[in-house]
């Protein structure tokens, strides 16, 4: 009888700890993209005290092929002025490993080189981590997506 | 005792299942370097049998064009390789708990259809530690500079 009892507490408790990380996947995965979208408002906006939250101290970026860190990125988009290139997000997946996600996406960069208006298409990977009690983005990468791709 | 077991348990569920803590693992950066330079030397040895184990199973890289591929694309492309001397540099891992980026550049010399040819990029992997063991989730590769 007290074997049964354990066994019981057993498959609760494992079957409780999978229903609630399936939970914990879903929100974990909704409040990430929220905090996507966050990033790019703001970008558009200068806003670089939510872009300090958003970022993680060490966050590795890579942008045009360079390695841009977080002091840097956050330079050029207080310096960038009105002329900072337009990002339109495209559909994301998100997938999550416990206290690591990764967003897979593509975006649409709208900006003018030249005196010209240019339009980009660019497939993005990031790799956020969960940390004291929030999620941070470690690294983003993007790269142009070919014309077969758009 | 039957409480705290049941307390015991209930602490545990909200822990992710089969992930371990990789901050405690002092080498973790010598091996996901180690790693990388098995993962990169399989394309010269047309083996990927080493790789299969490195890359998860759920592993998903975005190339320069943009395209993304998966484990098993990767172990088809290391197979067919046309890659005669890979080599990284400026490789650098920064450790966030059981979450690893590793970042580089990656040189690439092979003959393609008779051709030689010469390839520069950069790379950025995403590695977890898994069950006490490091395996890669996620990575980038990008043309260097613009």
């Amino acid at each position: 009888m007290k074997t049964t009892g354990l066994l019981l507490i057993v498959v609760c408790a494992l079957s409780l700890s999978v229903s609630t990380q399936e939970s914990n996947d879903g929100s974990a995965a909704a409040a990430i993209r929220a905090l996507e979208h966050e990033w790019v408002v703001a970008r558009s906006h200068h806003d670089n005290r939510a872009l300090d939250l958003i970022f993680d101290d060490s966050l590795v970026y890579v942008e045009y092929g360079e390695l841009v860190s977080k002091g840097d990125y956050l330079s050029r988009i207080k310096l960038a002025g009105p002329q900072l290139s337009q990002i339109v997000m495209e559909p994301m997946t998100v997938r999550m490993f416990g206290r690591t996600a990764i967003v897979i996406g593509s975006y649409r960069e709208r900006d003018v080189k030249d005196g010209r208006p240019r339009l980009r298409h660019w497939r993005f990977i990031d790799t956020w981590a969960y940390k004291n009690s929030g999620w941070a983005l470690v690294a983003a990468g993007a790269a142009p997506l070919s014309n077969t791709q758009n | 005792m039957r409480s705290l077991t049941l307390i015991l348990l209930l602490a545990c569920a909200g822990t992710p299942l089969g992930y371990a803590q990789g901050a405690s693992d002092p080498d973790a950066a010598a091996k996901i370097v180690a790693m990388e330079h098995i993962w990169s030397q399989s394309y010269v040895l047309k083996d990927p049998k080493a790789l299969g184990r490195i890359l998860d199973d759920a592993f998903v890289n975005v190339e320069s064009d943009g395209r993304v591929i998966t484990k098993a694309d990767v172990l088809a492309e290391v197979r067919t390789s046309a890659a005669l001397q890979v080599l990284t540099e400026s490789m650098a891992v920064h450790l966030h708990g059981d979450t690893a980026i590793l970042t580089g550049v990656i040189l690439i010399k092979g003959v393609e259809r008779g051709k030689p040819f010469v390839q520069r990029a950069r790379f950025v992997d995403t590695w977890l530690c898994k069950n006490g063991q490091w395996v890669t989730i996620a990575g980038l590769v990008t043309p260097v500079g613009d």
